[in-house]
C-alpha cells in the first residue's frame, strides 16, 4: 500500500519532470495508439494533465490512428500526481485543465478504451471515465481516495461517475475513499469487461482491433450522438438522432456496409 | 382492415401483439411499422385489455431492423422519413396508457432492440440474441436507440454495444439491465403470460399513472417531478377514481 502523504507533499525545489517521462504513445501498425501514463512519482497533477492533453491532441489528428487505448504502466499512477493546491485560484485552474483534458479524451471521435491491471483511482479514474468504456483485469481496483487529503475529484469525475453508476454508489466511493475490486466495479457497471490477471491489455487491444473493423463514420457519429443526447430531453435527442441517421445515407460507409452485408462479404470501410 | 405482418388477440385482460412478418426474421419494414401502429391503437382502445404484450413468439425472432435490401438504396431523405415513422411508433408505445411488455423470444437486433426499449418492461428467453449492428453496416440507428440505450444500460455499455456490433446473450443482457427478467426457453410463454396477467389484474388508472410519472421522471427535474407526482397521485388515489 502506498503512503498517500508522501505523494502529496512535493519538494519545493524539485526538478521539472520531462513530459515524455509522464506519458508516452506507442503507435502500432494496426492503427491503434496506446497511450501509457507512466505515473512518474515526481510529476505534479498539472504536469500529468498537460502531458495527457498534449498526447491526446497529437493522437486525435493522426489520420492513421483508428483507435486509442489509455493505460498505465505503474501501480496506482493516479495517486502519485495530486499535490495539495497552493491557492483557491490555482485549484480552480487545475480543475479547468483537468476537465478540458477529460473532455478532449471524450471528443477524439475515435474509439477509446481505458485498460487497467492495477489500481485505477483519483485522476486515473477520472480520465478513464472520459474514455468510451473501461475494461480491467480481475486484480484491478477502483476508487477516489482524494477524500483522505480533504480533496474531491476535479476532472469531471464526480459528474461522469454518477451518470454511469448512479448517485448513491458515487457518493459511497467519494465519501469513503475506499477502493472497490474489479468484480464489484463490473457489478455496478463501472467497467464493461473483466479479464484474467495480466491479460487485460492484450484482450483490450484485440477488442479495439475488432471495433476498428467497423465503420469509423458510424462510430464517430454514434459516439457523438450518444454523448450529446445524454443530458438533454429525449425528444430533442431523438430529433438529433434522426438527422444524424439521415446523414449516414450520404456516406460511402453506408453503401459499402450494406452492399457487403447483401453480398455476404466483409466490408471495407473508409470512414467517408 | 386485417393485419398481414402480425396478429392480435386478447386473453385474461392481456392484449397480445404477435409479430409474424412471414420469414425467420420479423423485419421492421414500413408496412410492419404501420401495422404495429394500428395494432397498438386498437389494443389501447380495447376495454378488455389492461396490459399489452409485444412478441414474435413462437417464431425465431422478436424483431430485427429494416430490410437491408431496401435500405441500401435509401437517400438521406428516405432515411429521415423512415426514422420519423419508426420514432412515431415508439412515441405511441410510450404514451399508450397501458403497460407494454416486450417478450423477447429470440433474435432482437438493431431496430428490434429499439422497439424493445420503447416498451416498459423487457422479458427475455434464455436464448436471447440481442445487439446493434449499425457500425457493421456503416450507419447508426435512427430509432432512438442512441439515446434510449445509454439511458437503460449506461453510456459505457451503450458505446460498447454500438462499437462492437456484437451479439449479446441473455445473461449479459440481464447484467447490463437491457433485459429485466430472463425465463427458461421451455416455459417462456407460460411465464410471460402469467407475469402479464398479474400486471393486468391491477387498476388501469394506477398502472397508467405510474407509467406516465416514471416516463416523465427521465426528462424532469426532481422538484417538478415531485409536483407532478403529488397531482397525479392525488387524482389516482382519490375515492372517486
Amino acid at each position: 500500500m502506498y503512503s498517500l502523504a508522501s505523494y502529496f507533499i512535493l519538494p519545493v525545489n524539485r526538478n521539472i519532470v520531462l513530459p515524455e517521462r509522464i506519458c508516452s504513445t506507442q503507435y502500432r501498425v494496426d492503427g491503434i495508439a496506446v497511450l501509457t501514463i507512466t505515473g512518474n512519482a515526481a510529476a505534479s497533477a498539472k504536469e500529468l494533465l498537460e502531458a495527457v492533453r498534449r498526447h491526446i491532441g497529437t493522437v486525435e489528428l493522426k489520420e492513421d490512428v483508428k483507435g486509442i487505448i489509455l493505460t498505465d504502466s505503474y501501480v496506482g499512477f493516479c495517486r502519485c500526481v495530486t499535490e495539495r493546491p497552493s491557492s483557491l485560484h490555482y485549484a480552480a485552474g487545475l480543475s479547468v485543465l483537468g476537465q478540458q483534458t477529460a473532455t478532449n479524451i471524450e471528443k477524439t471521435g475515435k474509439p477509446c478504451i481505458a485498460v487497467f491491471e492495477n489500481e485505477c483511482s483519483g485522476i486515473g479514474l477520472e480520465l478513464a471515465l472520459a474514455c468510451d468504456f473501461i475494461v480491467a483485469s480481475e486484480t484491478a481496483t477502483f476508487g477516489f481516495p482524494d477524500i483522505e487529503l480533504g480533496l474531491i475529484p476535479f476532472c469531471g469525475g464526480s459528474q461522469r461517475l454518477s451518470r454511469l453508476v448512479g448517485k448513491s454508489k458515487t457518493k459511497e466511493l467519494i465519501y469513503s475513499g475506499d477502493l472497490i475490486d474489479a468484480a464489484e466495479a463490473h457489478r455496478i457497471g463501472l467497467i464493461n469487461r473483466i479479464y484474467p490477471e495480466g491479460e487485460a491489455l492484450l484482450q483490450a487491444e484485440k477488442l479495439l482491433a475488432h471495433i476498428c473493423t467497423r465503420s469509423p463514420n458510424a462510430i464517430r457519429i454514434g459516439g457523438e450522438i450518444v454523448n450529446a443526447g445524454y443530458d438533454i430531453d429525449l425528444q430533442t435527442a431523438c430529433m438529433m438522432e434522426r438527422d444524424a441517421f439521415a446523414l449516414c445515407f450520404a456516406s460511402f460507409d453506408q453503401r459499402e456496409g450494406m452492399q457487403a452485408f447483401l453480398e455476404k462479404r466483409p466490408p471495407h470501410f473508409k470512414g467517408e | 382492415m386485417p393485419f398481414k405482418k402480425l396478429h392480435i388477440k386478447t386473453a385474461n385482460r392481456v392484449g397480445y401483439i404477435l409479430l409474424d412478418a412471414g420469414s425467420r426474421f420479423n423485419k421492421l419494414s414500413i408496412t410492419t411499422i404501420r401495422e404495429l401502429k394500428r395494432a397498438v391503437e386498437q389494443l389501447e382502445d380495447e376495454p378488455e385489455a389492461n396490459a399489452i404484450v409485444l412478441s414474435g413468439y413462437p417464431g425465431e425472432s422478436f424483431a430485427v431492423g429494416a430490410d437491408i435490401g431496401q435500405m441500401v438504396h435509401f437517400t438521406p431523405d428516405d432515411a429521415l422519413h423512415f426514422s420519423e415513422l419508426g420514432q412515431s411508433l415508439f412515441d405511441q408505445i410510450e404514451s399508450c396508457p397501458k403497460p407494454v411488455i416486450a417478450a423477447l423470444n429470440g433474435i432482437t437486433m438493431g431496430g428490434g432492440c429499439d422497439l424493445a426499449m420503447s416498451c416498459d418492461i423487457r422479458i427475455a428467453t434464455e436464448n436471447l440474441r440481442i445487439g446493434h449492428s449499425g457500425a457493421k453496416l456503416g450507419i447508426i440507428t435512427g430509432f432512438c436507440g442512441t439515446h434510449k440505450l445509454p439511458r437503460i444500460v449506461g453510456k459505457n455499455y451503450a458505446r460498447e454495444i454500438f462499437m462492437t456490433s456484437e451479439i449479446y446473450g441473455s445473461a449479459e443482457a440481464l447484467q447490463m439491465g437491457l433485459a429485466d427478467r430472463v425465463y427458461p426457453d421451455n416455459d417462456f410463454w407460460d411465464k410471460v403470460s402469467s407475469f402479464a396477467e398479474r400486471v393486468a389484474s391491477h387498476s388501469l388508472t394506477a398502472l397508467s399513472s405510474a407509467k406516465r410519472l416514471i416516463n416523465a421522471s427521465e426528462d424532469t427535474d426532481l422538484r417538478t417531478g415531485s409536483l407532478l407526482e403529488r397531482e397525479i397521485s392525488t387524482n389516482t388515489n382519490s375515492p372517486y377514481c
